[in-house]
């Protein structure tokens, strides 16, 4: 057994060691029901990483996800009143497009997944600037309730958000090891230049992967703005670095190819603990950021595969 | 003065060198063939400090060395003058020769490019090239370049005291004849100084230089003759391991094409940058090799028959049609399977298993609305395992761990599976031991008696020779000339060597 067959389950060991000492500090953590709202608040960011995971997948990164979803929370509160329940499908529109086109110019035009990401990222924040008129947004509890009010309720104790996040996360699972989709997405992770010459459309599987990433950024931003009751262009910060030390921890290396949504799963399940703790163990909010930040680098440099890359840059 | 006792080098799943003795004396010249992939490279990696060995000794006068890089080799007077060269374009000459070495001429962090140039000047007369030391590299013919590599690696007579080691890979697979004499001259001058260690693929030019010749076959030593005991015939039969001959690349299952169905169809076709005004028709049963020297445009027009490259004048038309657009699906789609070089980069997916690469290119043939019918790849994968003797313990083995050999089997079963029948092979033998290599031949001669045409890229001229049925010649990615290969009709290696250079 060497250390190479361990790898997998690397991040399985990590949430179980996590879950026992966090249960160690504060034995309240084992409670049920804190758990389960735990998990629940942490919903909208699951599905971000869950998008994220697919730009990951294929070796790329989307730093875009987090202005989507906050475009998308300005959308929503602005034209809920307009389109009703509607305004999703405008919301995932939008999502979905930001994506395709950083996809776009990523492959078309040859500029880096983290350059264009970084850049559409910027253009949709102007967006939601542009379209709150840079002020705090919120929705009225009439028409929130209408269309939006069944995302909170509760069936038999789970929370409706765990519900969504769990369809979300077997939609993704299917598309990645069930679909044509899933499998040509694995073959531009792993082996790029072999997909080219086995004759599949690169480029359009890329494109698509960036769009479901901004597709998925932006449900979590529907949800997170129905859940805040309001929009505004700055109400999602903060939700990227989690994003990707979501799907990082979780084992999805930069480098792609290997990994994918149920890893993510672990990787933000990992995220919550990690946050659990600190509360815990009363770290100041102001470091919070900086304990991922460093969780992040250690992450990227356990989890890449040095043969894959020639040179950083 | 430089040896090796019984070096051993593995790497995952390939012993590379398996107790290897070798040693150089002052002022000689050695020379190292053998077939692609029987360890030569590894060899000269070993000795120039690239690689450590796992077993063994490396002594040099008697004193036992272990360099943990090529820089430490150096210090012991051992120089590298590599194949694919070395130098960095967009550097001046004089920056490349001195290329981390200049602080000789750093005075108060400054670089004296005066100093600089006149002591490259230096080491450009020992190579007889009268060029401006401040050259952009870029500019230089090939030929010019090897030179400045050799130069290169010359300072080291300056900087070392004691003898040089200098290793020359593939000098000559490039260069003119002319040019090859400039440089045989050259260095028989230089023992006065330095030992040469000569890697060649042509026979007769090692023969012509060296002084000792040492035969590597898998990994191992199998011969040293002396210059005065070598024979070509006996040295070639060493390499191979068995006489090389008609039975070897299956000309006996040769069978003549049929002319009257054409697959693809070149006329006048021209790709600027890699060739111009190409023409040639591949029949079904046909195999058609593109002959000529590194960058003579032969991958240029497989990458065309692919769809990779749309070329700017002439029509491609495979099957009866041209293509409508660039990219390679069009041609999978029309039956085009491709066997590109990069064996583990371009043909298989490293981290994909058996099944998975082998439905790469023909998904939707799996699949209802995109939908993976898993069970059904698998069989056909058992199927093609069974049927290709792939050596892997079950389907789900990651394609990265079969050994060379069955990788690309696991590619031709991609393409076979899927019924193409315009097959192109980029030097399908690459790196392949000889067993492997005479599966893939006769993959080749069943290939065609299903009907299928193909467009070859080989490894050697032997193989290139002993394969098709046609053989173009190119150079500079321009067509020089079309040879027949039929059966008891092949053209022999003068014929060809004679027009590539």
């Amino acid at each position: 057994m060497s250390v190479e067959t361990f790898k997998p389950y690397f991040p399985w060991i990590t949430l179980v060691a996590l879950v026992l000492i966090v249960g160690a500090i504060n034995p309240a953590f084992f409670n049920l029901g804190s758990m389960v709202t735990l998990v629940a608040d942490i919903v909208p960011l699951f599905i971000m990483a869950l998008g994220m995971t697919f730009a990951i997948y294929i070796g790329g990164i989307d730093l875009s996800v987090q202005q989507v979803a906050n475009l998308v929370t300005v959308v929503a509160t602005v034209y809920l009143a307009q389109f009703g329940i509607f305004v999703a499908v405008i919301c995932v529109l939008c999502g979905f497009v930001v994506g395709a086109v950083s996809g776009w110019i990523t492959t078309k035009q040859f500029v880096p997944s983290f350059v264009s990401t970084l850049a559409t990222g910027f253009i949709a924040l102007s967006g939601a600037r542009y379209l709150s008129g840079e002020r705090a947004l919120s929705m009225s509890a009439e028409a929130r309730d209408a269309s939006f009010g069944w995302m909170f309720g509760n069936t038999a104790g789970v929370p409706h958000e765990l519900v969504i996040a769990g369809v979300l996360l077997a939609i993704a699972w299917f598309l990645q090891t069930r679909t044509t989709f899933g499998r040509a997405l694995k073959a531009v992770g792993a082996g790029e230049l072999a997909a080219v010459s086995s004759g599949l459309n690169v480029d359009r599987i890329k494109i698509l992967a960036f769009a479901l990433s901004g597709l998925f950024a932006a449900i979590a931003g529907l949800m997170f703005s129905v859940k805040l009751s309001g929009g505004d262009a700055n109400l999602a910060n903060g939700f990227l670095i989690l994003a990707i030390v979501a799907v990082l921890v979780g084992g999805t290396p930069l480098t792609g190819g290997v990994g994918g949504v149920m890893n993510t799963l672990v990787g933000t399940l990992i995220v919550v603990v990690i946050r659990t703790a600190m509360v815990y163990l009363q770290v100041d909010a102001t470091m919070q950021q900086m304990v991922f930040g460093v969780i992040l680098i250690v992450a990227i440099a356990l989890t890449i595969d040095r043969s894959k890359m020639g040179t950083v840059k | 003065m430089y040896q090796l006792n019984k070096v051993d080098k593995r790497f995952p799943g390939v012993h590379a060198l398996k107790a290897v003795d070798f040693t150089i004396g002052r002022g000689e010249i050695v020379g190292l063939v053998g077939e692609n992939g029987a360890g030569k490279s590894t060899l000269m990696k070993v000795i120039y400090g690239a690689y450590q060995p796992d077993g063994g000794t490396v002594t040099i006068d008697g004193t036992a060395v272990r360099f943990q890089n090529p820089r430490q080799a150096m210090d012991h007077g051992i120089g590298m003058v590599f194949q694919e060269q070395s130098l960095i374009t967009n550097l001046t000459v004089m920056e490349n020769i001195f290329l981390g070495f200049e602080q000789q001429f750093v005075r108060f962090g400054i670089i004296n490019w005066k100093e600089m140039a006149a002591a490259a000047r230096h080491q450009l007369k020992k190579v007889r090239l009268d060029i401006d030391p401040s050259t952009i590299t870029a500019k230089l013919s090939f030929a010019q370049r090897q030179l400045v590599e050799l130069a290169k690696v010359l300072t080291l007579e300056e900087r070392i005291d004691g003898d040089l080691v200098i290793l020359l890979d593939e000098p000559t697979s490039v260069l003119a004849k002319e040019e090859v004499e400039l440089l045989f001259g050259l260095v028989r001058e230089l023992t006065s100084r330095a030992s040469f260690i000569f890697v060649s693929h042509r026979m007769d030019e090692v023969l012509d230089l060296s002084d000792r010749v040492y035969v590597m076959k898998d990994g191992e030593v199998v011969d040293v003759v002396t210059k005065a005991d070598a024979q070509v015939d006996a040295i070639q039969r060493k390499m191979v391991g068995r006489d090389v001959d008609k039975e070897y690349y299956r000309e006996q299952k040769q069978k003549p094409y049929d002319p009257a169905k054409t697959l693809v169809s070149f006329a006048s076709v021209s790709l600027p940058g890699a060739y111009a005004d190409i023409s040639f028709d591949l029949h079904a049963g046909e195999v058609l090799c593109l002959v000529g020297t590194e960058g003579s445009g032969r991958e240029a027009i497989l990458r065309t028959v692919f769809g990779l490259e749309k070329p700017s004048h002439g029509t491609v038309a495979v099957k009866g049609a041209p293509y409508a657009r660039r990219n390679a699906q069009e041609a999978v789609a029309r039956g085009v399977g491709y066997v590109p070089r990069e064996r583990k980069i371009e043909g298989i997916v490293n981290g994909m298993n058996v099944y998975e690469n082998m439905t790469l290119s023909q998904m939707g043939n799996y699949a209802s609305n995109g939908v993976l019918r898993i069970a059904e790849e698998k069989a056909l994968a058992r199927t093609w395992i069974d049927r290709l003797a792939i050596k892997t313990p079950d389907v789900y083995k990651d394609c990265g761990g079969l050994s060379g050999g069955n990788q690309q089997k696991v590619v031709l079963a991609k393409w076979r599976s899927a019924g193409s029948d315009v097959i192109l092979l980029d030097h399908p033998t690459r790196g392949l031991d000889i067993g492997a290599k005479e599966d893939v031949y006769d993959m080749v001669r069943e290939m065609c008696d299903d009907g299928a045409g193909i467009i070859l890229v080989a490894d050697t001229l032997e193989e290139a020779i002993g394969l098709s049925h046609t053989i173009i010649v190119l150079k500079d990615g321009e067509f020089q000339k079309r040879f027949d290969g039929s059966a008891g009709g092949k053209p022999s290696l003068f014929d060809l060597v004679h027009h590539m250079i």
